[in-house]
């Protein structure tokens, strides 16, 4: 396989992990534009404990899960209080707090002659974790598409069970979900925190596939594609987001032909596709149709 | 023995990777005169010394759409100087460019260099600083 098809590649699987995050939350009935932040703190947090404190990536990745988790969860205590554009106002504000403290933060240490660490706008260089442990980039994607499939596996099996029911509940009808005795506040504090700690797994990986990240990577340009995702994939299942990506990735990279007027092109398609299927290719509806033929 | 390869298990997670290579690059870009396409010398040293017989693929994104503007990487060929790597870069738009060097052969890393690029060619990108009275 060609470097430029595992770049494509490579992205689609770390652009996933973010696209199931805004699932998880769209499931549960909120729609956040801020899971870029989570994505982004995962990415500073697993590059600062590779880079800097010499931890190696899976530990990194686990901590930097827990720090996801715990900043969405602090996030979601407030704004989760909120509903609709309310809620999807107060998670961009949060993330966009997010990128400026990303601009202030300040942490380099000198490792063999040279800084390392964020250095606000500057950016975060020498994140080599990957190239220091001799992982080939082919190794890197199928560690990424490995654990891509265990989330999605995951997915798959709380759609189909009770939790699965609650979360959907939760999302159509929260009065009804909390008259039928279910904890709608804690439900969601969850899907949130859970949210974040996968958004920041792929922030991490991206932070060790790119080698540097800087503030500008986590701004609203990558909630808006987030929540893209999973709107035109479909809301209907966890396939659904995972197709948004390839097409939103695809498309992306298949318009180069129109050269400077492909942003054009690309808005077009997705605004067109959007009028057609407002729920996205894999809705509800088409899903029920899938299953009943299935069986 | 098990109790063993646990601790041996645990010491290669929690282990100190080796440090970088402290490979530096630079990037001379010439317009040439088409939209957007530059023709670009890389310049590859470790510490004064130049790096030669590396291979380098160059790609390039922009910082703020990291996958919306993706350039396919091309290979650099040797240049006239050792440690000096031609390529050309057909560019989408003029701005703010995150070019990046994947090295391999006998250097392996990847680097990535900031550079502003128009139609007077390409020179490194100048950010504000996100903290008060810091350059």
């Amino acid at each position: 396989m060609d470097e430029y098809s595992i770049g494509v590649l490579t992205n689609i699987g770390l652009f996933s992990f973010l696209a199931l995050s805004a699932y998880l939350l769209l499931m549960a009935g909120e729609m956040s534009f801020g899971q870029q932040a989570f994505f982004g703190i995962g990415a500073y947090a697993g590059g600062m404990l590779t880079a800097i404190f010499g931890l190696s990536l899976p530990v990194a990745a686990l901590a930097a899960m827990l720090s996801g988790a715990l900043a969405a969860f602090l996030v979601g205590l407030p704004t989760l209080r909120l509903r609709g554009l309310y809620f999807a106002m107060a998670t961009l504000a949060a993330a966009e707090m997010t990128r400026i403290l990303f601009e202030l933060l300040h942490f380099q240490r000198t490792l063999n002659g040279d800084l390392v660490g964020p250095d606000g706008t500057q950016g975060f260089r020498g994140i080599r974790w990957v190239f220091e442990n001799g992982v080939e980039p082919l190794e890197y994607l199928a560690m990424i598409y490995a654990l891509l499939l265990v989330a999605l596996v995951l997915f798959l099996l709380v759609e189909r069970s009770r939790l699965g029911a609650t979360l959907r509940s939760v999302g159509a009808d929260p009065e009804l979900a909390a008259s039928l005795g279910v904890d709608v506040n804690r439900v969601k504090l969850g899907v949130a925190a859970t949210a974040g700690a996968l958004a920041a797994l792929g922030g991490v990986l991206y932070a060790h596939h790119n080698t540097y990240i800087e503030p500008r990577n986590f701004d609203i340009m990558l909630g808006v594609h987030s929540l893209a995702y999973a709107l035109i994939g479909g809301l209907g299942t966890a396939f659904g987001p995972l197709l948004g990506v390839v097409l939103d990735i695809g498309a992306l990279e298949g318009s180069q032909v129109f050269g400077g007027a492909r942003m054009i092109v690309f808005g077009g398609l997705v605004a067109v596709l959007l009028i057609v299927r407002p729920r996205g290719l894999l809705d509800e509806k088409t899903v029920h149709w899938i299953r009943t033929r299935w069986r | 023995m098990s109790k063993k390869l646990g601790y041996v298990g645990i010491f290669s997670l929690l282990a100190f990777s080796a440090h970088a290579q402290g490979i530096k690059a630079n990037l001379d870009c010439r317009f040439t005169g088409t939209d957007f396409v530059y023709d670009c010398v890389v310049h590859l040293a470790r510490g004064a010394a130049p790096v030669a017989g590396a291979e380098i693929s160059i790609g390039a994104d922009m910082p703020s759409m990291p996958m919306a503007h993706n350039l396919k990487p091309v290979k650099a060929r040797p240049g006239k100087k050792p440690g000096d790597y031609e390529a050309r870069l057909d560019l989408e738009m003029a701005g703010e460019w995150a070019v990046k060097l994947r090295l391999s052969g006998p250097v392996r890393d990847q680097l990535v260099l900031h550079y502003e690029f128009d139609d007077k060619g390409a020179r490194p990108a100048v950010r504000r600083s996100g903290t008060p009275g810091r350059k």
